[in-house]
This record gives structure tokens, C-alpha cells and sequence, in this order.
């Protein structure tokens, strides 16, 4: 289960909370996407995620992608060691770009 | 066996059998002291005559070493790639058939030919015993059973993972070990509910020196054709790493496949 909350402005935050699995994978891009229209960049913030696999990461790494692609950057805070450890196992700094996590 | 022969000019119609040409694993098991062939995944249909088989298996044998082949029909971009892994007194052959053309998605997704050498590779180290049925059905019922769930949503994993990681406390895995064993079992329950038919049954079974997570769907098997697909339109879960979580992170695994399902066994060592 995923709940969201964004903070909005011109670089709205997305904060998360709960589970990244494959049952997330709508809420999460709906939720990020919601953000994304009239910003110039977004902040998807882990603080409160407590687990996340290679179905959540596919999400997140789909939605950097598209995002950027429509010129709106994407960003990551927050990790907690379960996702950084995750996300070290599935490169997804290759994938997306060290720019997702620069303020890490 | 040689060298594939013919190229990417071929010609359209080696290129439209190409496209339509399944991606398969199919294995079977050369037996050293009955000398005989015995199919254990697939039909294992190669056209390659079972006594080039056998050589290349003895030899495997006897030179203790994995031994790999690139296998094509002239003037076909079918190439099979023919893994040969000896173990003491039998040899499991792979054979890994893929689309020449459609190998890799083209973006962030993990291309098949890849995910099938991990497989094979997993296989040579030992990490993963492809299971025949028979060997199958003595390994899912060893142990004691702790728990079972039928899961058809995936709004299930969580409060599975939960339960699951309560048990394996108190079966003393600890920390990172736990974290990292409950992940593996997270993704191979995706990919019973992606590419396993969307259901299937997740039970954990205490044995002397290990747990063991079995997972078992009814769905196509491990025909890899569905990994080739396009990104959906509403983005796409499966970045097909979920397997190679699995070989890398789980100290045992086992597999079975065919037009019945697919039950993958993950065994975590307590001792």
C-alpha cells in the first residue's frame, strides 16, 4: 500500500509513504505526473518507504524517463537504506542520471 | 557445431520467421552411467543428432568444465546457444533459443539474451538446479510447512511480505539477511502475478539447515516472449531484473517450468 501527499509550488514535493511494490504502480505515477503539470521540476521524497523491489524501482525509473522527456526533471531525497541498497542492486543511477540524486 | 553462418542481409523471409520465432529454454539431462538423454524442460527439439549431444556432454563430464555453444541453421537468424553443465555422473543441456532480432527492448529494461545468460550462468555456478518433475515433487513437500497464501493481487504482497518476515525472525534470520531474503521472494511473487498466468501459491517450509520460499504459479512457463513487449502506455513495472535479484542474493534455487507452470524454490541456509 502507497500513500502520496504533495507539497505544491513550482517545484512541488511529492512525499511517500508505505510500500513500492507492483500494486503502487498506478498511484505512484499518477501521483508524480499530478505534480508535474505547470512545475518546472519535481521532488519525489522516501523518507516514509518502507520497502521497495524491482516493480517499484521500474516505476520510478519509468517516470524520471517520460518526465524528462516532457522537460520536467525529476529528483530523489531521502533514501532510506532499503531503498538506496535497491537502487545500488539495480543501477538506476545509470539509469536515470546521477542528476536525479543530486542533492543526496 | 560451428559458428552461426548468414548475416543480417539474408533476405525477408529468414527475418519474418525470425519474428515469429518463440524465445524458449529447453533442458535436458545426459545420465552418465544409463548413457541416455532425458528431456527436462521443453521438448528439446534442436534437429542436433542425440549422439552430438552425449559427446559434448562426456566431455563436459570429463573435463569438469561448462561448455557453451552458439548453434544456427544457414541462411536463419535463429540462434540457439547451447550450454553444457557437468555435474558428477550428468550434465544439464541448456538450450537457449532467442529472437535474433528482438534480443533487447532498446531502453532501460534488461534485454533477454541478458536474462537467459544469467540463467545459464547461475546454472554453471551452481546456484540454480534446473529440477525435472520428479525431482520437483519430492522438493516442494520436504520440510514443514509454515505458512501458505494463494495470491491473485498484488495488493497482497504486502501483508504476505509482513507475515512472512514476522516468521523468519523468529526462524532467526536477522537485519540485511531477512531484508534481502524477503525481497527475493517479493519479486518472484511478481512475477507469478506478470508473467505466471497472475496467480499462483506462496508458501515458506522450514527444513534442518534452511528455509525454503516455494513459489508456484499455472501459467505458460518460461517463454520469454512476453518479455519482449513494448513499454504499456501506463508505463511499464517489469524491468526484468527480478530473476537476476533472485540468482544473485539467494544462496539456492531451484526451477521448474513447462506448459504446467512455473514453481521456483528459494532456499535461505540457517546454518
Amino acid at each position: 500500500m502507497l500513500q502520496t501527499t504533495t507539497s505544491p509550488g513550482p517545484a512541488p514535493t511529492v512525499h511517500l509513504a508505505g510500500e513500492l511494490d507492483l500494486d503502487c504502480a498506478d498511484a505512484l505515477r499518477a501521483a508524480v505526473f499530478a505534480a508535474a503539470r505547470g512545475a518546472q521540476t519535481v521532488v519525489v521524497d522516501f523518507s516514509d518507504v518502507q520497502f521497495i523491489d524491482s516493480s517499484g524501482t521500474g516505476i520510478f525509473v519509468r517516470l524520471c524517463l517520460d518526465l524528462r522527456s516532457q522537460g520536467v526533471p525529476v529528483t530523489a531525497q531521502n533514501l532510506p537504506p532499503q531503498v538506496r541498497g535497491v537502487f545500488d542492486m539495480l543501477r538506476v543511477r545509470e539509469l536515470v542520471g546521477e542528476e536525479v540524486f543530486a542533492g543526496i | 557445431m560451428t559458428a552461426r553462418a548468414g548475416g543480417p542481409n539474408a533476405g525477408a523471409t529468414a527475418v519474418d520467421e525470425a519474428a515469429c520465432h518463440p524465445a524458449t529454454l529447453q533442458v535436458c539431462r545426459y545420465v552418465a552411467r544409463s548413457r541416455t538423454l532425458r528431456t527436462v524442460i521443453g521438448r528439446f527439439d534442436l534437429g542436433i543428432p542425440g549422439s552430438d549431444l552425449k559427446r559434448h556432454a562426456v566431455e563436459a563430464i570429463r573435463r569438469k568444465e561448462f561448455m557453451a555453444y552458439t548453434v544456427s541453421p544457414p541462411d536463419h537468424f535463429d540462434t540457439d546457444e547451447l550450454c553444457f553443465v557437468p555435474h558428477d555422473g550428468w550434465c544439464d543441456i541448456l538450450s537457449i533459443r532467442t529472437n535474433g532480432w528482438h534480443r533487447h527492448h532498446g531502453d532501460h529494461r534488461r534485454g533477454l539474451n541478458e536474462i537467459l545468460s544469467d540463467l545459464a550462468a547461475a546454472v554453471a555456478c551452481a546456484r540454480l538446479r534446473i529440477l525435472s518433475a520428479e525431482e520437483l515433487a519430492a522438493e516442494r513437500t520436504r520440510g514443514d510447512l509454515l505458512v501458505a497464501w494463494e495470491i491473485d493481487d498484488a495488493a497482497e504482497l504486502a501483508q504476505a511480505r509482513g507475515t512472512i518476515g514476522a516468521m523468519l525472525r523468529d526462524c532467526g534470520l536477522g537485519g540485511s539477511a531477512r531484508a534481502t531474503y524477503l525481497l527475493c521472494i517479493s519479486e518472484a511473487a511478481s512475477n507469478m502475478l506478470l508473467h505466471g498466468g497472475g496467480s499462483g501459491r506462496l508458501s515458506l517450509r522450514r527444513l534442518d539447515d534452511r528455509v525454503r520460499a516455494v513459489l508456484a504459479d499455472r501459467g505458460p512457463g518460461l517463454n520469454f516472449v512476453n518479455w519482449m513487449e513494448p513499454p504499456a502506455e501506463d508505463g511499464q513495472a517489469s524491468m526484468g531484473y527480478g530473476l537476476k535479484i533472485i540468482l544473485d542474493n539467494v544462496d539456492s534455487v531451484g526451477l521448474h517450468t513447462g506448459d504446467a507452470g512455473t514453481t521456483l524454490l528459494l532456499d535461505h541456509m540457517t546454518t
